[in-house]
């Protein structure tokens, strides 16, 4: 089995190459993504903001393999996803953090992020990043349904964190939180990326998030700029 | 649930398959000797052909029969036959005593039919004698008509062997009417001789269903010959009817048929035929077979309804996981893990359902295979009777217990013990051994795998058609 890049390089990159993508509904084809270049660098955390429809989700999915490629490439270290595969590149190269978290609600904290580790076929204890993620041994014995909005998100990232990957992708991450919980999250995803040398890439509507961001793009009308 | 009676219908078939073996190994069929119809018509068409007239072929017809040194000595063949039964049928004059109105049929209603050859009498001049008494000469008690289904029983006395010289069991009735007992002797007459016979009473018969005269009385072959006339007598060479041998092993009946066949020619020159009666075999056979049929379609729908129920429940659990499996896809698992994990929770789930079915199932076999073969047999007993108006009843009046077994009941130790003695036939109680086996519980978790196997078929197939973004879209 492949073993997993190395994520400590500074030098890890992620390009997207000519990307284009459309939908096909009553009225025709829709171009969601237009002819989109872009680079992403290891220990940076990126912003991407955009109306609603300007094809936010779209290119997340895209980045995070969940769906498949029509036009252009996404290349991570000049290997291109289609070569690497949806599966391998979910498995190794990327994690995804998703506004409503995504956890498995009949599992405890710590047996979601156990999930990750065993996909990474890695003896690791869970409880390392749900400390990470300022979540104690006792929160992480919870159910997911016994834990706030907030803590539940750490739980994604933590889950994020043990998969190991080096590319984190998150989708509205702060949409559900307040305030508070909001800056804690965001200096979560600042030090994945500046501290453990993630690309950390954060579709927001969010202001705060986007002020964070070391690098700002915006997505209007199928172009990112 | 499933389980169990998958458990039970394997179970019920191997114990079917068991007894069925068993049967055909200890059982036995039969084999009679009766007469050769179809020799017999060819005979008188050969006859017509020549020109003779038929009425007086009729009259010269007489009824095939086979002689007593014959049926012994085809009886002696010891490593085919078990058991045999043959009759001599007779008439007497009641001399001094007096008969029983014919209340149940009179004379000649007990008389046993002979050899299935309808049309001919034993004797055409016994109509015209003297004759108000019955004979029936029987080498065995045991092969009395009734006697194995307890519509004949003995009231006082006992029965008698092929040792009770002179020895008669008489009907209830007519041993009131002339104040005779057990021990009693009377005399009765030879209506061709005219000589008369003394008889002791051994034993007093009482019969229900109208089985018998009770003008007749039973008493061994060599007995009742001694009111044969002199010719048919033939020096103690007499003709007895309704030979029927009992054989060690079914399986051998054939070539038994072969062997006498070729051995007594003179069979075939008599217009006789030695022919292979397995009935008590096939009434059995077929009641267990039914039992087994029956299992094979509780399986059949067992596991059809297994399959649509497991696959409707892993389904509709796949629908409500569906939530889980995105996110696990979205993880990296791929599809066949997914797949593996469903199954794997099956078999284990499912291993546990076959290991309680190992405990109870049994239990359930046993019960459900009793009852469907009482049931069963309850219907063929009714049919049975239905025909032939009696259980076991042969065709043309020849007799045949259902089971046969030791008829010349040898060996009795004395007459207070044979008083409560019953006739020594087999049990005709069929009955099924249901006992779960090693090879039956294998057979149930290969057959539940199995089931697992087909019900996971169009669960899989959805999972392969997921798209984890439109799963997890839809949640978002």
């Amino acid at each position: 089995m492949a073993k997993r890049e190395a994520i400590t390089k500074r030098d890890n990159i992620l390009t997207i190459e000519n990307l284009r993508y459309s939908y096909k509904n009553a009225s025709g084809e829709q171009e969601i993504l237009k002819d989109i270049n872009a680079e992403f660098h290891a220990g940076k955390m990126y912003a991407i903001i955009g109306e609603s429809g300007s094809g936010k989700t779209t290119l997340l999915s895209l980045l995070s393999a969940l769906d498949k490629l029509q036009e252009g490439d996404i290349k991570y270290n000049k290997k291109s996803l289609r070569k690497i595969g949806g599966t391998e590149f979910r498995l190794r190269y990327v994690n995804i953090v998703f506004q409503s978290y995504n956890l498995i609600k009949y599992m405890t904290a710590r047996e979601n992020v156990q999930i990750a580790i065993d996909f990474d076929e890695r003896k690791a204890s869970p409880d390392k990043y749900l400390r990470m993620v300022g979540l104690t041994e006792e929160e992480g014995g919870r159910l997911i349904g016994k834990l706030s909005g907030g803590q539940q998100q750490r739980v994604a990232i933590a889950r994020a964190l043990a998969s190991n990957s080096p590319i984190i992708v998150a989708d509205e991450p702060t949409g559900n939180l307040d305030e508070e919980t909001e800056e804690k999250i965001i200096e979560l995803f600042k030090s994945l990326a500046h501290e453990q040398d993630k690309i950390v890439i954060i579709v927001t509507h969010s202001k705060r998030v986007a002020n964070h961001a070391d690098k700002l793009m915006k997505l209007r009308r199928g172009e990112l700029k | 649930m499933m389980a169990n009676l998958v458990l039970a219908a394997i179970t019920i078939k191997t114990a079917v398959k068991t007894q069925m073996d068993y049967a055909k190994s200890t059982l036995g069929g039969s084999v009679t000797i009766q007469a050769d119809i179809e020799s017999i018509r060819e005979n008188q068409k050969d006859e017509m052909e020549k020109g003779g007239d038929p009425k007086e072929m009729f009259s010269k017809m007489t009824r095939p029969s086979v002689s007593v040194e014959t049926a012994n000595s085809i009886a002696g063949y010891s490593d085919y036959v078990k058991d045999y039964s043959y009759e001599v049928s007779a008439s007497a004059n009641s001399y001094e005593l007096e008969v029983v109105e014919s209340s149940r049929g009179g004379m000649g209603g007990g008389m046993p039919g002979g050899m299935g050859f309808p049309g001919m009498t034993q004797d055409e001049d016994e109509d015209t004698l003297d004759a108000d008494i019955t004979i029936s000469g029987i080498n065995a008690y045991a092969y009395i008509n009734g006697v194995e289904s307890g519509s004949f029983e003995i009231k006082d006395g006992t029965y008698f062997d092929e040792d009770s010289e002179n020895s008669a069991l008489i009907s209830y009735e007519f041993a009131e009417l002339n104040s005779l007992s057990v021990g009693d002797s009377f005399k009765i007459k030879n209506i061709y001789t005219e000589e008369c016979a003394k008889l002791t009473v051994i034993g007093i018969y009482d019969t229900s269903e109208g089985r018998a005269d009770a003008n007749t009385i039973y008493m061994n072959t060599e007995t009742a010959a001694q009111f044969l006339s002199e010719d048919d007598y033939n020096d103690g060479n007499y003709d007895v009817d309704n030979v029927t041998l009992y054989m060690l092993d079914s399986e051998k009946a054939d070539e038994f048929v072969e062997k006498i066949n070729s051995d007594f020619s003179e069979l075939a020159e008599n217009n006789l035929k030695i022919a292979v009666d397995t009935s008590e075999y096939d009434s059995m056979a077929s009641s267990i077979e039914s039992v087994g049929s029956f299992a094979t379609t509780i399986l059949v729908i067992v596991i059809v309804a297994a399959i649509i129920i497991v696959t409707l429940i892993v389904t509709i659990n796949v629908k409500d996981r569906n939530y889980e499996m995105g996110v696990l896809l979205s993880l990296g698992a791929t599809k066949a893990n997914i797949v593996l994990q469903i199954a794997t929770e099956l078999v284990i789930v499912g291993t546990l359902g076959f290991a309680l079915a190992c405990a109870s199932g049994t239990v359930l076999a046993q019960k459900l295979g009793d009852s469907i073969l009482q049931a069963q047999i309850a219907s063929s007993t009714q049919q049975s009777e239905k025909n032939f108006g009696r259980p076991g009843a042969q065709i043309g009046g020849g007799k045949m217990p259902s089971m046969p077994g030791n008829g010349s009941m040898p060996n009795m130790p004395d007459s207070t013990e044979k008083k409560s003695m019953k006739p020594q036939t087999q049990n005709t109680d069929v009955e099924l051994d249901i006992n779960a086996k090693p090879v039956d519980f294998l057979l149930l978790f290969v057959t539940g795998y199995l089931v697992i196997i087909l019900a996971l078929i169009l669960p899989a197939v959805n999972i392969l058609r997921y798209q984890p973004r439109q799963i997890l879209a839809g949640k978002e």
